[in-house]
């Protein structure tokens, strides 16, 4: 909601407030000010003119010189070179001489135009910022004499403030509204401009108005104005609604465009020539009725509950939201149907929205625009259409009020008011600044009070408390805490185990990201997902901003893919990265999905990318650091799954279509896959444009928190030494090593406290079909020192277990 | 005596410097250190010394004694470790050697430390589904179909009766239909609006916050921001509150810190008006009570909710939403 300050006060003084208080205080009041702005601050050069000569331009058709009276005793007139169409001797207009900038930033210098000198510029309405009129030159009153302000002339000094209404105040989008707030807060009374207004009965009166629904039209007025001169609006009116930003258009459409900005009640101004039958009927359309031409010249379709002004025959405007082309008042009309109604605000919104024509109008009505308000609103307009327009009243009116209802009392205690804000106020104290806003208000304890009817936000006793509270002004209310009962609230797992992941991976070099959680469709595809992977049944967006944002995803690795190319642009191809995020799985149409926590981490380039070359060589990361850094997760989550542990397995067989084929390992708890890890296919890499390797992690972590934990329990230091044996054996290559050292720890024997494999050698020393696998094994008894004959013994019969299962032998040299 | 002494040292410790070999540590052992070195021998000439100068003059030629003793035990480790007098090739100035770390995002950075403060005055965390349904995105909270406050969000549909929340306020009405006050919780989480432009992603993350009792006042509701403001931006910062609306909120109140940026002089971050809006807030409107069959006569209470990014960019002086999806290093590592 715009206005200006010269606006508001003819309605209340703001005599002793400057903007920015007022700004201020409507702010604190909960009418927050977005904008004050100094109108036509550039335009203090510019000032009135006199053409005294016009000729042509010695070397252009299109110019002319002319001689013009500057006001200035120096000089009786300078010469302007002007390309206006409108420009003749004797015009009084504007210019903008040498020194002088526009509004748009030009500085006007002196100059040679084809030669010719031109001493400063004749200015359009749009070259000095005022409306978009750019036909030719000012033409102003001839009887101004030259060299005076433009700004004094046209009365252009004014501020105009912008407020962001909240949707439950539709009182103050309008001037007056704004006028009786100030009036609140400044002990005044406002000035309304229309005083009394006639009784309309419908006496004399030659149209009839029936209105159908009732129910979507509490109120219908008309009047009729004949004998009207359809011309432009004089220069204050078209001022107010420019500095508002709204284009004057002729003096009817402008008059009802400025009640609707005063009162803040939508007026609607029809031709009486094209109403059938004389009459106004407020209905839905009938059967045959399925579309309507607005006055923007488009067709529209209706559907069988839009609320239409039809006369005898057809609509000629939709309800509350625009009028139709046919109907429309035109430079030709000499009769007007004078509209000032009322609607139901469900639905002119509903037809705003299903026509897609948000309108001033319609932004009033679908918040609510008092019935008893339009008597006033409509004599406003009449009044000044008699002014302005030379209109003439001949018979009454018609005032129809199906929805008429008494003033709303709401009961208010003074006891619930001071629980609710924390303050200590009497009875009076509350009724006092109840009435500071015209409300009516009597009893103590528990008050009677009478809503005014343009208040219609005030439904219940806790509107009134609120009232009450910005009367006061939220900053005087006093600060406390509340006291409520100790409470020690359980911790939600899943959520404790996404802060653990995030400790775990940013310790081992980890950034986490945050993508959108809507994807484009084309993601499945450069995954290469295949037609029935469930993982391409998606939650779909009806409304989605772009292509890339229309579904919501179900992988979290495409995004991260994303990420990688855009730093790797950016010349950061040393990579380790990891998103904890949800997935969604679409479940049924019109149901909400399931929604999943994964966890996603990927690596690419340097396998230490803030250690340097300098001390690791420029090592690359492979998949052995993805597989460190998931096992790092489960140990030190001490993770051990259901059946007793987690383990990773390489498995040809259990491929992802985005995954390397030999580079694949699942993260399984028995039958259950928690997780995958691999490198990024040559396939998928080239879809996303990335040339280097790229290694990642999948994880579902809504698996997690269910599995059972190692529980941490002390077991005694050993007392006594250990002894360490290594054995190189000689295995078939196909052997896994790891499947060698897990045979060695399934023996169990208990005086082995560890193992591991250090070496694994293929190469050309060896065998054909042979590598070479060396363990290293530390024995050690919890009740004596063991001597070298025992750890033989038992190192012995683990070599020959191993050998015989593998069909391995001694390693020798 | 003493001179011969002071001299003996300053020799010694010389000589220590220039060995390089095992050949030259062990001649100056014979020399220096054996049974008839040169300390030895000085040693046995204290017996000619007056007496009263003797206790001091053996203490001296003791210390002297251990503390080349000392010298040549380090050069001797020393050049066994294979390190020279000096190490030559040990360049300090290189960087030292790490695997390095990650980082959290920023915004989960700001998100935790909000939790964390509400955490400490007593607040449980619930998280509900970012997809949530008509009903407690909008209905639940006061906000029918056709309500003119559906314009204030610009929501993402799957269908008509399923959507993607447009905050995370809908937590609100279901813990408040599941349980009974009083009640403290905070629902962190991701919200969505279709909007997009430097100050809007089409994605956020908003962390909504409630409490009911008996005799919940407005001043609790002030006196719980205070508190939270104050811990999050660290220090006095001036705060106001003003009228404002939200259909599941009445009195309903946005809260503005002073300017971080200019201290409130005024900016072009804060538009010249010195506060920068962090917070909307109010008491729960009955409405809303009634509807998960509270009765408002009995219990009141407060909620809020805040942008986490918008606090983010605040902090650490972000001016571009955008940034925050984009996952560049360049960015992530500054936080
Ligand atoms: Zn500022």
């Amino acid at each position: 909601m715009k206005f200006t300050l010269s606006w508001l006060s003819k309605y209340i003084s703001t005599d002793g407030l400057d903007s920015a208080q007022l700004a201020e205080r409507l702010t604190m009041l909960g009418l927050e000010v977005d904008v004050v702005e100094q109108l036509y601050a550039g335009l203090d050069d510019i000032v009135t003119a006199r053409v005294i000569s016009v000729k042509k331009h010695p070397n252009a058709d299109r110019l002319t010189l002319c001689e013009v009276e500057v006001g200035d005793e120096t000089v009786p007139t300078v010469p302007i070179v002007c390309g206006a169409p409108n420009v003749r001797a004797g015009l009084v207009t504007a210019i903008a001489r040498p020194g002088s900038v526009l509004p748009g930033g030009h500085k006007i210098k002196k100059a040679k135009v084809r030669g010719e000198v031109s001493m400063g510029m004749l200015c359009s309405w749009k070259e000095l910022g005022i409306s978009e009129d750019h036909a030719g030159i000012l033409e102003l009153d001839s009887s101004i004499e030259s060299g005076r302000s433009l700004k004094e002339v046209l009365e252009l000094d004014d501020t105009m403030v912008e407020i962001d209404l909240t949707p439950n105040r539709p009182d103050c989008a309008s001037v007056l509204g704004i006028a009786r707030e100030v009036a609140g807060f400044t002990n005044q009374k406002i000035k309304p401009p229309v005083k009394e207004v006639p009784t309309l009965d419908g006496s004399g009166v030659d149209f009839t108005v029936t209105i159908e629904e009732p129910e979507l039209c509490p109120r219908y007025a008309a009047r009729k104005l004949t004998n009207v001169v359809i011309k432009p609006s004089p220069w204050w009116l078209q001022r107010q609604l420019l500095a508002v930003g709204m284009r004057p258009i002729n003096n009817i459409v402008d008059i009802t465009n400025f009640i609707m900005l005063e009162y803040g009640q939508p007026l609607h101004a029809f031709d009486f020539s094209t109403l059938a039958g004389k009459a106004i009927v407020v209905r839905c359309p009938r059967e045959n009725e399925k579309t309507f031409t607005t006055l923007d010249d488009t067709e529209r379709e209706l559907d069988p509950a839009t609320l239409m002004i039809c006369d005898a025959e057809k609509p000629v405007a939709v309800a509350g939201v625009m009028g139709g082309l046919d109907s429309e008042v035109t430079e030709t009309t000499t009769q007007v149907l004078l509209e000032a109604a009322c609607f139901n605000p469900v639905s002119i919104r509903r037809t705003a929205r299903t026509l897609n024509l948000p309108s001033e109008a319609s932004y009033r009505f679908e918040r609510g625009v008092d019935p008893d308000g339009v008597s006033n609103a409509m004599e406003r307009a009449v009044q000044l259409m008699c002014e302005l327009a030379e209109a003439q009243i001949t018979a009454n009116g018609v005032d129809e009020y199906p929805g008429q209802k008494e003033l709303l009392q709401l009961p208010l205690r003074v006891q619930r008011v001071n629980e609710l804000l924390g303050i200590d106020l009497t009875s009076e104290q509350v009724a006092d600044y109840l009435r500071t806003i015209e409300f009516t208000v009597s009893g103590t304890d528990v008050l009677q009070v009478i809503i005014p009817s343009f208040r219609i936000d005030i439904e219940r006793e806790i509107d009134l408390v609120e009232e009450i509270a910005r009367l006061v002004g939220y900053n005087e209310i006093p600060t406390t805490l509340p006291s409520i009962t100790m409470d020690y609230p359980q911790r939600d797992p899943l959520r404790q185990l996404r802060q653990d992941v995030v400790s775990v991976f940013t310790a081992q070099g980890f950034y986490e990201v945050i993508n959108y959680s809507f994807v484009g469709d084309k993601h499945s595809d450069m995954m290469g997902l295949a037609e029935g992977d469930s993982r391409r049944k998606v939650v779909r967006l009806l409304n989605p901003l772009s292509e890339d944002q229309a579904v919501m995803r179900t992988m979290l690795l495409p995004g991260m893919l994303e990420n990688i190319r855009r730093n790797i642009n950016f010349q950061q191809s040393d990579i380790r990265m990891f998103e904890i995020g949800k997935v969604f799985k679409f479940v049924a149409e019109d149901a909400q999905p399931e929604e999943r926590y994964q966890l996603c981490a990927v690596m690419s380039g340097q396998r230490y990318p803030s250690g340097g070359s300098l001390y690791f060589a420029g090592d690359r990361a492979d998949i052995f650091d993805m597989k460190g850094a998931a096992e790092n997760l489960f140990q030190s989550l001490r993770l051990e799954g259901t059946s007793g542990s987690i383990q990773f397995i390489a498995d040809s067989k259990n491929q992802q279509p985005y995954s390397d084929p030999d580079t694949f390992i699942r993260i399984m708890d028995g039958d259950q896959q928690l997780g995958i890890l691999s490198r990024i296919s040559r396939k998928t890499a080239r879809a996303f444009s990335l040339k280097q390797p790229v290694f990642f992690l999948e994880l579902d972590l809504e698996l997690l928190p269910q599995l059972p934990r190692i529980a941490k329990s002390f077991k005694r230091l050993a007392r006594y030494p250990s002894i360490k044996r290594d054995i190189a054996l000689l295995v078939p290559e196909v052997v896994p090593a790891g499947d060698v050292l897990e045979a060695l720890i399934e023996q169990k024997n208990k005086n082995v406290v560890y193992a591991d494999i250090f070496d694994v050698y293929t190469g050309k020393k060896m065998e054909k079909g042979m590598k070479s696998v060396a363990l290293s094994v530390t024995y050690r008894s919890e009740e004596k020192t063991l001597d070298d004959a025992t750890v033989d013994g038992f190192h012995n019969k683990l070599v020959n277990t191993l050998m015989s299962r593998f069909k391995g032998r001694y390693r020798e040299g | 005596m003493e001179n011969s002494l002071q001299q003996l040292k300053a020799e010694a410790e010389e000589a220590l410097c220039r060995i390089s070999d095992k050949a030259g540590l062990e001649a100056f052992r014979v020399k220096y250190l054996g049974r008839k070195g040169l300390l030895s021998s000085t040693m046995k000439q204290l017996g000619s010394v007056a007496k009263e100068d003797r206790p001091r003059l053996g203490q001296l030629a003791n210390t002297i004694k251990k503390g080349v003793e000392d010298l040549f035990a380090d050069s001797k480790e020393k050049l066994e470790s294979g390190g020279g007098a000096v190490a030559a090739d040990m360049d300090l100035s290189l960087a030292g050697r790490t695997i390095g770390f990650g980082k959290c995002h920023p915004i989960t950075q700001v998100m935790e430390e909000i939790c964390a403060v509400f955490e400490g005055m007593g607040f449980a965390v619930a998280e509900g589904p970012d997809i949530e349904t008509d009903y407690y995105n909008f209905e639940a909270l006061n906000i029918p179909k056709h309500h003119p406050a559906r314009d204030m969000h610009d929501t993402f549909y799957v269908s008509d009766s399923i959507l993607l929340r447009t905050h995370t306020s809908p937590m609100q009405a279901r813990i408040m239909e599941d349980r009974d006050p009083p009640l403290r919780y905070i629902a962190p989480g991701k919200v969505y609006r279709c909007d997009s432009d430097i100050t809007h992603t089409p994605m956020f993350h908003q962390v909504e916050g409630f409490l009911v009792d008996r005799k919940v006042s407005f001043a609790d509701l002030k006196g719980v921001l205070t508190a939270f403001t104050q811990r999050m931006f660290e220090g006095d910062l001036p705060l106001r509150f003003r009228p404002s609306f939200f259909p599941f909120t009445e009195p309903s109140a946005e809260v503005d810190i002073a300017c971080v940026i200019c201290s409130g002089k005024g900016c072009r971050v804060c538009k010249r008006t010195g506060w920068l809006e962090i917070l909307g807030a109010g008491l729960i409107d009955p409405e809303v009570m009634t509807m998960v069959g509270y009765d408002p006569d009995e219990f009141s209470g407060f909620a809020f909710g805040l942008g986490v990014e918008r606090i983010a960019m605040l902090k650490y002086g972000i001016d571009d939403i955008r940034l925050y999806y984009e996952n560049d290093l360049r960015f992530l590592e500054q936080f």
